[in-house]
């Protein structure tokens, strides 16, 4: 039997100046011996002869599916499928954004096109932020909240020219908008490789590991932030034709608003715990085994978008008990 | 997808056990016709030439995958992810045409009088004996690229429709076929009269060239990745379904309101690779597993079996100008060069 690995692609997302580059620089010059391959955007500078980075131009396709907000990466498309072509195999392929760039059509691009699917996976979105300047950010550009709300990883940088005040209400501010995300202080993006490639982050498996910070983040609203997240837990077993019905059309009407959705289901009369997690419109969904003996047997999701209060979300999640 | 290879049962077909199967150790990109040879290009940049009555040579052409090639009958034109732009003779003779750095070199076309290529958004057109390209600009990166058979016509696909160029008395002018979505691979029909293109859905769309009909050929549950013009009537035969759909382009509107004739049944995996059998109405389809199968182009006739699987799929056929020799390679550069008929060794 012959398998082809999927090879794991980590999109670099953050705004000019945060410390993308430098990031990018170290990925492509320590001596790690592994074989990155870095498709960078056309206005990135990065000034490095090699084969391997691949220049591309963050071409936005929509997609004729009747999903308004289906749009993929053409380029991306085009790109990856070359790599594939490689007589060597690569260790992993990180994708570089520009500044201003929407993080959503490069991850729903992994859940659209069936060849990169086939042969890559998305590994995580990594966000690299400016510990001075993020809190002016936030409040300026939308594309800064989203670059925080789709992050799996934020590699909060430049954490050296702020003081440890200042540190906690910029790590405070991202917490609000997306408790999923770790947070990595940096300065020079010195993180250590491992901690932000290979980390499996889109892999249904990994949403049971991975806890958000419910306390935190339960329903503060005295914030201005445009991005949000709400959570939600349930003892009661869920019926599941209900919350199909209910997912389903909350993300058909609502799936513009909705940047990311996680969770772990706990249905009536099924054994398995159920695992889906979404981005924009697309998601994918699995049963993930049975629960283990000790656990409690609850349900938990998370909405990370806007206008979230809007949705009947608690009522729409209540509805569905069985 | 998982494979489960029984080698040491499976019955090696007729085509195996006349020909000669090679284990390269790169993905076969693409193959193409060259006079008597079929030339095969693979992801380490290397040519083979396939020929006839000798030992098949290799040519080592770019710095890293042949992404796209072409041939005119007397010359190969291959583009690069090393940004090259090469002609290459029948004896592997290498010319550089142009060198675009760091920039892919994604589509190549050719005929007799003229070669183009594209690399970014971009497409580029030598006349014969000029050294100077017309350069085509898009508002997107090019997706494909086809002269028509007569040559006059190059046709230049991107997002949000084809643009075809013809060759006027003093200059090339253009005219603009538009739908909705990206463009790949694009073609005319043998006659000229159709105009059709491989989409990111997955679906070909198809134009009647003369009033810009559209005729949207939908359905497929996997994007198609390769057509080839099969037969007399001709058939547009498409990859992108368990089984090679053939759509019919004869009488005044082709397709339109018409249904595919679907042969070739690979199972429960989509086809990968098409290719017709010169001449004939009939058409060879690759597979998702690396199987070969080989039907004529009608729902009830029997299909056979001319490769097995190899847990890799198929990603290039080409049948020798004398109809002589069939080329099968695949994603884990395995090439099966073989014989056709029996008794033609």
């Amino acid at each position: 039997m012959q398998t082809v690995e999927q090879v794991p692609v980590t999109v670099l997302t953050g705004f000019l100046g945060a410390g993308k580059t430098t990031l990018l620089n170290r990925i492509l010059t320590e001596n790690h011996g592994r074989k990155y391959a870095v498709i960078v955007n056309e206005f990135g500078e990065q000034g490095i002869d090699n084969d391997l980075v691949v220049d591309a131009d963050e071409e936005v396709f929509e997609m004729n599916n009747g999903c308004i907000c289906c749009t993929v990466r053409g380029d991306l498309i085009r790109i990856l499928g070359g790599l594939m072509k490689r007589a060597d195999q690569l260790d992993a392929i990180i994708v570089e954004t520009t500044g201003l760039a929407d993080p959503a059509p490069v991850a729903q691009t992994f859940f659209v096109d069936q060849d990169v699917a086939d042969k890559t996976k998305l590994d995580a979105i990594v966000t690299v932020a400016d510990a001075v300047h993020l809190n002016s950010q936030l409040g300026e550009h939308h594309e800064a909240e989203e670059q925080i709300a789709f992050a799996d990883v934020v590699l909060l940088n430049k954490v050296d020219l702020v003081d440890e005040k200042g540190l906690e209400n910029v790590k405070a501010r991202i917490k609000k908008i997306n408790p999923y995300a770790k947070i990595i202080k940096t300065t020079r993006c010195a993180a250590p490789l491992d901690e932000i490639l290979g980390l499996n982050a889109f892999s249904l498996k990994r949403v049971l590991e991975v806890e958000p910070d419910f306390l935190e983040s339960d329903h503060d609203h005295d914030h201005d932030d445009d991005v949000t997240s709400i959570s939600f837990v349930s003892e009661t077993p869920l019926n599941m034709d209900k919350f199909q019905t209910w997912f389903g059309n909350l993300l058909q009407t609502h799936g513009q608003d909705i940047l990311r959705s996680k969770g772990i289901l706990n249905f009536a009369e099924k054994d398995e715990r159920y695992v889906f997690q979404g981005v924009h419109m697309l998601m994918d969904a699995s049963p993930m085994g049975p629960w283990p003996k000790n656990a409690e047997r609850n349900s938990r999701v998370v909405f990370i978008g806007r206008n979230l209060e809007n949705m009947g979300l608690q009522e729409g999640f209540e509805g569905c008990k069985s | 997808m998982n494979i489960d290879l029984q080698t040491k049962n499976i019955v090696k077909t007729k085509l195996e056990q006349r020909g000669n199967e090679y284990k390269i150790k790169a993905p076969v990109t693409g193959s193409v016709v060259l006079n008597n040879a079929v030339v095969a290009s693979f992801g380490d940049g290397s040519l083979r030439f396939f020929g006839l009555n000798q030992e098949p040579f290799e040519v080592k052409a770019h710095k890293g995958v042949i992404l796209t090639m072409s041939s005119n009958g007397q010359f190969v034109y291959t583009g690069g992810d090393d940004g090259k732009f090469l002609k290459i003779s029948c004896d592997g003779q290498i010319n550089e045409i142009y060198n675009f750095g760091s920039q892919w070199v994604d589509c190549v076309a050719s005929t007799e009088n003229y070669f183009a290529c594209s690399s970014g958004k971009k497409a580029y057109l030598w006349v014969k004996d000029d050294s100077k390209p017309l350069i085509m600009d898009n508002s997107s990166t090019v997706g494909g690229l086809s002269f028509d058979l007569d040559g006059n016509k190059l046709a230049v696909s991107s997002y949000g429709g084809v643009t075809v160029w013809q060759r006027g008395d003093r200059r090339w002018k253009s005219s603009r076929f538009v739908w909705k979505g990206s463009h790949g691979k694009v073609t005319f029909s043998p006659d000229g009269k159709y105009l059709v293109s491989a989409m990111q859905e997955n679906e070909v769309h198809g134009w009647r060239i003369r009033d810009k009909i559209d005729l949207a050929m939908a359905g497929y549950p996997a994007k198609i990745k390769s057509f080839t013009w099969a037969g007399n009537t001709p058939f547009l035969v498409t990859s992108g379904a368990s089984e090679a759909i053939c759509w019919p382009f004869d009488g005044k509107e082709g397709p339109l309101g018409r249904k595919p004739t679907c042969v070739a049944n690979g199972g429960k995996q989509n086809a990968t690779f098409v290719e017709n059998l010169p001449q004939e109405n009939a058409v060879f389809a690759g597979f998702q597993d690396g199987s070969v199968v080989l039907s004529e182009i009608d729902e009830t006739k029997k299909s056979y079996l001319v490769r097995n699987a190899t847990g890799s799929e198929v990603t290039a056929i080409s049948i020798s100008n004398d109809k002589s020799h069939i080329l099968i390679g695949d994603a884990m550069g395995n090439i099966l060069w073989s014989p056709l008929w029996a008794g033609d060794n």
